[in-house]
């Protein structure tokens, strides 16, 4: 483990739960308004690339985890916040990374997440498809399939 | 009609349309006019406009964002022209049929089709050989 | 001045793909330009929950015809992530073979096609030629020219055939041989040097902020390559990442020329590898163990990212594909405003961007079209002059380091 690693969990050691560490890649929780103050830090001053965000739906909520990737050292960090089935809804990072722009807007076509903050919060990928209407959301479990036969 | 048989037998204009594909059969379809196939040497020619072409090739699944489209480029292509589906996905969807996004399967359910050329992808010769078969057929 | 909006695509002669651009221009000058995407969507993360593991990767393969093994390449690292498998030496030395021929073909592509956006087709069809005889090796090795079907968690699930090797060592002499002939053609043209250099820049600011990767990334000199980063197969081989400064769309078709005599090289590593070692090519891997894994590949375009979460079932429970069009695409916000209309298509294409991969698309708003106040004949009499004196001062090109050797 790297000294800006360590440093890093000691840093935010009381805003970090549930710290799996693998070779290479550490997974962490974090609460949804820590999300930006991480984010900056990761990004900034360690120098780390967002490499994607993944948006997964589980048994009691919504879950995002952000792919931060180390280059000089080739280890991810991979913080995960929670929010819930119902009007899900986390801080956006785009005004920080500008690199974060396109995956929320997926999450928001994909999973119906809404990220506050966010520039131009529109769908990427169904946008203008006439088979998939504003609140349909095709990743989620329990579908809203208004504009289907 | 015969005529005009006769005519397009000698000089084939394709318009390559891609709905959703893998980019697979559509660089193979771009293979087949460079030195490795060549076959402006039959007459086969690939143009810009679909107004201006005899056979539409059109790869991929066609999803339902581009089935419109495909509607509107066959209705704007001068008549008859010949619908050639290139690959397994116009046929059957191959690998994504479960997908949610995905409407043309088979490609018939949006447009007319004359003949279908499977394969993931189907080798640039087999392409050929559809379209030389499909002609072929023409009395 | 009055705006025009210029729509581009979806179905346009020149773009392989469905993808749509709207691009404001004021006289010839891009002010803006936005992009709709979601023509290609075909919900790979969703079907990709219903295939067993084994299934997963013949579906990621059929995310991109181009890339199709960097993204097995990546799914199978995901996979293996998880249970930290380990691969027997012979399958690291095909898959790093696949890899990187692959890696070959793709920048032939990229540069035929390059060459056909500034109406360069004599570019487009050497390049292309040269590009059959490396799909003749795939269809020999794998036995299809572009879906290899060679990745299985543990290992590969096709051994490489030793007497192919004395076959495919004239190829990647003649590859190498063109490519040097093609790198002094690049650094001789006058007519690519004064399309494409100063052309599209992307500062290596704007390539940190947008989290641009790959080839895209390494021309505005950020030092990224996974195959160095990550290691796994790679540690096997010696090889050099390139990186260049300017971030222009020459120094993008530079890189891509130099990537390919690197590659070469180490597609050379694994054949003199291949008959020192022998034995087992897959480690076979029945059951994956609820978790979280990451997995990675440098694809010939950047970063291949895929997570793979499962839950002790034999079908992945999220499967999370990000190509690297996905990051570099967005670039186009930063590397396209301000120049000349006529720039702007081949500015969009250095990304070498792949709306397969990104599985998007773009559209246009209409506007009121005004005639152009702007006299287009003195501003094209300027644009030759400029063009003039930019050739006319060009000095030492990155492209000499190779003819220095």
């Amino acid at each position: 483990m790297s000294d800006k690693s360590t440093e890093f969990f000691e840093k935010f050691q009381d805003k970090i739960a549930k710290i799996i560490k693998k070779p290479k890649r550490i997974y962490f929780n974090i609460k949804n308004e820590d999300l930006r103050e991480i984010s900056d830090y990761l990004f900034n001053t360690m120098g780390c690339r967002l490499s994607i965000c993944t948006a997964t739906e589980v048994y009691d909520g919504l879950e995002v985890l952000y792919h931060f990737s180390d280059d000089t050292t080739g280890i991810y960090y991979n913080p995960r916040v929670k929010t819930g089935l119902e009007n899900p809804e986390i801080n956006s990072i785009t005004p920080l990374i500008e690199g974060a722009n396109w995956i929320e807007r997926e999450m928001y076509d994909l999973f119906g997440i809404k990220f506050k903050g966010h520039p131009d919060l529109k769908k990427l990928l169904t946008i203008n498809n006439p088979h998939f209407s504003e609140d349909d959301h095709p990743m989620r479990f329990n579908r809203n399939r208004t504009k289907e036969k | 009609m015969a005529f005009y048989n006769k005519i397009i037998k000698k000089s084939i204009w394709v318009f390559h349309v891609s709905a959703s594909p893998c980019n697979n059969c559509d660089i193979e379809i771009l293979d087949l006019i460079t030195p490795g196939y060549d076959i402006e040497r039959f007459g086969i020619k690939l143009v810009g406009s679909v107004r201006h072409a005899d056979v539409l090739l059109v790869t991929g699944i066609v999803s339902y964002k581009v089935a419109p489209r495909i509607k509107q480029l066959y209705e704007q292509a001068a008549k008859p022209i010949f619908v050639i589906g290139i690959g397994t996905c116009t046929a059957g969807g191959a690998t994504f049929k479960t997908g949610y996004n995905a409407a043309g399967m088979p490609l018939e359910k949006i447009i007319p089709v004359n003949a279908y050329v499977t394969g993931c992808p189907p080798k640039p010769e087999a392409m050929i050989d559809g379209v030389l078969k499909l002609l072929g057929t023409l009395k | 001045m009055s705006k025009c909006r210029i729509p581009l695509g979806p179905f346009h002669p020149l773009l392989e793909e469905a993808e749509f651009f709207d691009i404001k221009v004021e006289g010839e000058k891009v002010v803006d330009i936005e992009m709709e995407t979601g023509w290609m969507h075909r919900g790979h993360e969703k079907i990709s929950e219903t295939r067993s593991y084994t299934q997963s990767i013949f579906l990621v393969e059929r995310i991109c015809g181009i890339c199709s093994t960097s993204h097995p390449f990546a799914a199978v690292h995901a996979m293996e992530d998880i249970d930290n498998v380990e691969i027997p030496e012979r399958a690291q030395y095909i898959r790093i073979f696949i890899g990187e021929m692959e890696r070959i073909h793709s920048h032939l592509l990229w540069l035929g096609l390059a060459g056909h956006f500034i109406g360069y087709d004599t570019l487009w069809m050497w390049t292309w030629k040269y590009r059959e005889p490396v799909l003749q090796i795939f269809e020999k090795v794998s036995g299809n020219r572009n879906h290899y079907a060679m990745f299985r968690v543990g290992g590969v699930g096709r051994d490489f055939d030793n007497a192919l090797i004395p076959e495919i060592h004239p190829v990647l002499d003649m590859l190498e041989k063109k490519m040097l002939m093609l790198a002094g053609a690049v650094k001789d043209d006058p007519v690519l040097w004064s399309r494409l250099k100063g052309v599209g820049v992307l500062t290596k600011e704007d390539a940190i902020n947008y989290c641009a990767n790959g080839p895209t990334a390494r021309a505005s000199g950020v030092d990224i390559d996974v195959r160095r980063d990550d290691g796994l197969e790679y540690d096997l081989i010696n090889f050099d990442v390139i990186v260049l400064p300017n971030g222009d769309v020459y120094d993008k078709l530079v890189l891509r020329v130099l990537e390919i005599i690197e590659s070469v090289k180490i597609a050379r590593q694994c054949l003199d590898a291949f008959p020192k070692v022998g034995g087992e090519y897959l480690n076979k891997v029945k059951h994956i163990s609820p978790g979280e894994g990451i997995g990675r590949y440098e694809a010939p375009r950047g970063e291949v990212f895929h997570y793979i979460r499962s839950d002790g079932s034999n079908r992945p429970l999220r499967h999370k594909v990000r190509a690297p069009s996905f990051s570099n695409i967005p670039t186009y916000k930063a590397s396209c405003v301000g120049i000349p209309l006529a720039d702007a298509l081949i500015t969009l294409a250095a990304v070498d961007p792949c709306y397969c991969c990104t599985e998007r698309s773009i559209r246009v708003i209409d506007e009121d079209n005004k005639k152009l106040e702007h006299n287009l004949l003195t501003m094209s009499r300027e644009k030759t002059a400029n063009l003039k004196k930019v050739v006319a001062g060009s000095e030492k090109t990155p492209i000499d380091r190779i003819f220095e050797d």
